[in-house]
């Protein structure tokens, strides 16, 4: 319980995707 | 009904007419169909005006809504100063770039986020000695944390925009 963020599995995953989408929405964004 | 319940069902609707006035500018603007990255906006305020004020509703989904919500800021002021850049005014002057780019957009869709904020407040933090906050600007649920993910995102955003090509 209450353990520091970074030892959270889901921290890692929730972040890997994120990163994955913000590179993919700055890949796809041309005006 | 509570004052602290009529409250947030009146700052849900708030949010919610917030972004639905945004996504229907967005449709009318920029149609989906005839652009694809025009879908970007149309899924995101379509998210805004259904599942984030249906989430701030709820104690449960709450938390969840806050950050999403935010994000949903954060990506929305970074594309549209995006936009602005590939755009910029003609003669860039401190009137042009306060009038001749998406700046007030930019202002507007931050009532979403201090909407949001004001709802997450109102019902998770009691008050300013909640231990969430004691000396941890940088952290989950404080103002630092938020600035820190503004900036993240803006960096790997520009790291795809720029790198994968």
């Amino acid at each position: 319980m209450n353990r520091f963020f970074l030892w959270k599995p889901g921290w890692w995953i929730l972040h890997a995707l994120a990163v994955a989408f913000m590179l993919w929405l700055g890949h796809i964004v041309r005006f | 009904m509570l004052q602290k319940q009529k409250l947030r069902w009146l700052l849900v609707g708030g949010l919610f007419f917030a972004s639905f006035g945004g996504w229907v500018l967005h449709v009318r603007i920029h149609p989906p169909p005839d652009l694809a990255v025009n879908y970007v906006p149309f899924a995101a305020g379509l998210v805004s005006i259904t599942a984030v004020p249906a989430m701030f509703l709820f104690r449960k989904t709450l938390a969840y809504a806050y950050v999403v919500n935010g994000m949903l800021v954060i990506i929305g002021t970074i594309s549209m100063t995006h936009f602005s850049l590939a755009y910029p005014p003609e003669t860039v002057t401190f009137y042009a770039l306060i009038f001749n780019t998406l700046f007030p957009d930019i202002v507007i869709l931050f009532t979403n986020f201090m909407l949001g904020k004001a709802i997450f407040e109102l019902e998770m933090l009691k008050d300013q000695e909640t231990g969430a906050r004691q000396g941890r600007f940088l952290r989950y649920p404080n103002m630092g944390w938020w600035l820190v993910h503004l900036v993240a995102l803006s960096g790997v955003y520009l790291l795809g925009h720029l790198f994968w090509k």
